[in-house]
């Protein structure tokens, strides 16, 4: 497996303000990797520092085998971008800046941009002034996928669509991993995270609390049961891993943490096992234990490799 | 009166926040006024200390038409308060009418286009209440440049009525122009086709009012500048024209709120046509996006300087006829002519607005980068150098194109008058010798904007700077090293002096220099947005 983002460390402040304390961020060629964090996390600063926008104060931070602050050009000739707030020039049509961002960045394919102008619904002739804002993300989204590169680094590219256009944005980045290319998808929508990347990596405070597969993070969190038991059960209160229990009789509602389920659910067998409703955690949850409860944060583990 | 007229609802809070959000530029703009009349008064109270001194400075700029055309009408002149009013009204009403078209055109089309004003109106706030609020806050800061040129003509020693006269002509001339902007953003159909054809206003009231005086016909009353001037500070007193200005700011005013009704938000009057769906082959480069940016700026500014040399041109035919005061003559060097004379301060002029259009083409990089816009195409295969040296070769070889424009007018209209073609290369030659010069200027944005891109704008002092110890070179009392700070001190001034390439060599080598200094900053440094 080759690595596509390799940064370690990387720290970045404006004046007093640090906006990265030592991220650290692995992403594999050819994986749809999901960037997540609330607001202010640091993302767009991280992604910044990516493309050479903004120079590193301290830390390692390679992208395509390169430097992206000294090879910046090279870099980008086989990178596209969409930005998270897309601004475009007033007085230029959207057709306009398709091209002229497709040419600087070194070429893009004719048929692909017709094809997504026709998928993404998008007028190439009205100038920037009159687009709304879904419209300049699909000026940025269009030139960015009708690029024949190998690394897209999207942040949050799919804000001010409407659910048509992210449905048909999902589609084009399954297609981007069916050919092999690498993905960088920055983002606070929880279920476009899920349905689309190999891999997550969450950010607060500027650094990587969690970095793993979706089925490795799911064991960080709890599985949420209804059981119905044919005879009373006991003792699951002294059992490890189990949480916000409650008894009604035959009926138990618990959260167990995903090392213990295998200890309680042979608990719960030998109760003889009526129903069985188990939910498994969605990243929501996941984000509820990081960025809700305040009062456990420092026993966060601090990072999950895989 | 926000209950009675509820199209106005909410104009007062408007209008705080409107001012607490220029709390630091109108103050500026304020001071920059009563700083021109404070130094004027007292350099010229240093000069004409004596009634000798100030009756041969009466006798020379009364008969020279580069002085009126650039000061105004020569009145009140047997005075040294008269003689400040003379040198300085000119120019602090181009300051007045500059800030109200600035501060007008950002309350208005520029919030809209950001969005502001949509997020504010959808409050409980009238339809009118943004421009009024607008208009209000360019009023407010008239009052106090009027104010303040007073008081501080005042504080110098000049007699109070006629120091409160005069900033209030220039306090009206600026209202005037905020009454013309708030016209312009209800017809025009972006915020900087606004500024642009109030800042054309602002020009065509300069010219008309400097051919008026020249010429001596009723044109000055075409402008309101020539109004202002009517009020002869010092000499007269006449409060009567202000009732002119105030006429037309509310007339200017009332007409632009009868056809904010008739506009869409974000829109102008004139509808805009669908554009290209494809971009041309020019649009491939970072080159080709910044021609593309700035190319309707160049070309206003072409058109503008090439009336202002086609003037220039045609009132120097008048010099010689319109000004024969032996007395005159008697100042000028031997082998000059009062023509010559004429043309090297207009040539110079026009070199110091080309240096305002230099710095205003460095800024449009500041502004493509704090907007944004920028980051897309640097996160493209375009390096730092690429990017930056498109704006920046718009920034110098745009003013080329200008001066070349302006004295190639200048040229054709002196050679079709005297019937010697010879005149054509001469002046346009003359023109471009202020090119090095404007360089330096531009070259110094190009540095600010490299190292410290938040004060960038300050580029502007540096326009500023050049324009004062320019104009006000021959009667200014400061110490030498003050005007041979200015590259256009070490510009020949041609044609009245020989044309020498070593000053012109090393103009273009400081120019160099501070481009080098600009790019290696913008390479080292992150991108700064916002």
């Amino acid at each position: 497996m080759t690595t596509a983002i390799s940064v370690s460390g990387l720290v970045k402040g404006f004046g007093s303000v640090h906006a990265l304390d030592g991220l650290d961020l692995e992403v594999a060629t050819g994986e749809v990797h999901g960037f997540l964090g609330p607001n202010g996390a640091g993302k767009s600063t991280a992604i910044r520092v990516l493309l050479g926008l903004l120079r590193a104060d301290s830390g390692r931070v390679r992208l395509l085998g390169g430097d992206p602050w000294a090879d910046a050009v090279a870099l980008h000739r086989r990178l596209a971008y969409v930005p998270g707030d897309v601004t475009l020039w007033p007085q230029v049509t959207g057709g306009e800046a398709i091209d002229l961002l497709g040419r600087l960045q070194g070429g893009l394919d004719p048929a692909r941009r017709a094809e997504l102008l026709e998928r993404f619904d998008l007028d190439p002739r009205k100038r920037a002034r009159t687009y709304s804002k879904g419209n300049r993300q699909k000026v940025a989204l269009v030139a960015a996928l009708a690029s024949d590169v190998e690394l897209y680094v999207l942040d949050e590219p799919t804000s001010g669509l409407d659910p048509l256009m992210e449905a048909t944005f999902q589609d084009e980045v399954r297609r981007l991993r069916a050919e092999g290319r690498t993905v960088l998808l920055s983002s606070h929508v929880l279920a476009e995270v899920e349905a689309l990347c190999d891999r997550v990596s969450i950010v607060r405070h500027g650094r990587a609390v969690q970095s793993g597969s979706l089925t490795e993070l799911r064991h960080l969190t709890r599985t949420s049961m209804v059981v119905e038991t044919a005879r009373p059960v006991s003792g699951l209160a002294g059992l490890p891993g189990v949480h916000d229990l409650s008894v009604d009789g035959g009926r138990v509602r618990l959260d167990v943490d995903g090392d213990a389920l295998d200890a309680v659910v042979r608990h719960l067998a030998g109760a003889g096992v009526r129903s069985l409703t188990s939910t498994p955690p969605t990243l929501e949850e996941l984000f509820l234990r990081h960025y809700g409860e305040d009062l456990h944060e420092e026993q966060t583990p601090a990072a999950v490799r895989s | 009166m926000t209950g009675r007229l509820p199209s106005v609802t909410g104009t007062g809070t408007l209008l705080r926040f409107a001012l607490r959000c220029d709390r630091v530029r109108l103050p500026v703009w304020v001071a920059a006024g009563a700083l021109l009349v404070t130094v004027q008064s007292v350099s010229s109270q240093a000069l004409y200390d004596t009634p000798a001194d100030l009756a041969a400075y009466a006798a020379s700029v009364g008969s020279n038409a580069a002085a009126v055309a650039l000061a105004g009408p020569p009145v009140g002149l047997d005075t040294v308060a008269g003689a400040v009013a003379f040198e300085i009204s000119s120019f602090v009403v181009v300051v007045a009418a500059l800030m109200a078209v600035s501060t007008i055109g950002r309350h208005t089309r520029a919030d809209e286009e950001a969005g502001r004003t949509e997020l504010v109106r959808a409050t409980r706030v009238g339809r009118h209440a943004p421009l009024l609020t607008a208009v209000l806050t360019a009023a407010i800061a008239c009052t106090a440049t009027a104010v303040a040129i007073g008081a501080a003509a005042t504080a110098t020693g000049l007699p109070a009525g006629g120091s409160f006269l005069l900033g209030a002509s220039v306090g009206a001339a600026g209202l005037v122009f905020a009454g013309v902007t708030a016209l312009a953003a209800q017809v025009t159909g972006s915020p900087r086709a606004t500024q642009g054809v109030a800042g054309a206003a602002v020009a065509a009231a300069v010219v008309l009012r400097a051919v008026g005086d020249v010429e001596g016909n009723g044109l000055v009353w075409a402008s309101p500048i020539g109004w202002a001037q009517a009020t002869h500070p010092y000499s007269g007193d006449r409060w009567w024209p202000l009732l002119l200005c105030l006429a037309a700011t509310g007339a200017l005013a009332a007409l632009a709120g009868a056809l904010l009704d008739r506009r869409d938000l974000g829109a102008g009057l004139v509808a805009p046509r669908p554009g290209p769906p494809a971009a041309s082959r020019a649009l491939t480069s970072p080159l080709g996006l910044a021609l593309r940016l700035q190319r309707g700026a160049l070309a206003a500014w072409t058109v503008g300087l090439t009336l202002l040399g086609l003037v220039y041109g045609s009132l120097a035919g008048s010099v010689e006829t319109l000004f024969v005061d032996p007395q005159a003559r008697a100042l000028l060097p031997d082998a000059a002519s009062l023509t010559d004379a004429f043309l090297a301060t207009t040539l110079a002029t026009t070199a110091l607005l080309a240096a305002a259009y230099a710095v205003s083409a460095v800024l449009r990089a500041r502004t493509e980068e704090s907007e944004g816009r920028a980051e897309p195409v640097l996160a493209a295969a375009v390096g730092r150098p690429a990017w930056l040296g498109g704006h920046a070769t718009v920034a110098l070889a745009g003013p080329a194109v200008v001066l070349l424009a302006s004295g190639a007018a200048t040229g054709a209209v002196r050679a079709v008058a005297t019937g010697d073609g010879g005149e054509f290369g001469r002046l346009l030659a003359a023109a471009l010798t202020h090119l090095p010069a404007v360089w330096v200027v531009a070259a110094v944005a190009l540095a600010l904007f490299g190292l410290v891109p938040r004060a960038a704008v300050l580029a502007w002092a540096a326009v500023g700077y050049v324009a004062v110890t320019t104009l006000f070179a021959g009667p200014s009392g400061w110490p030498a090293w003050v005007d041979d700070a200015s590259p256009f001190a070490w510009t020949p001034a041609v044609p009245i002096e020989a044309w020498r390439a070593t000053p012109l060599v090393a103009l273009s080598v400081v120019a160099a220099g501070l481009l080098a200094v600009g790019l290696a900053g913008f390479r080292r440094r992150d991108l700064v947005t916002g």
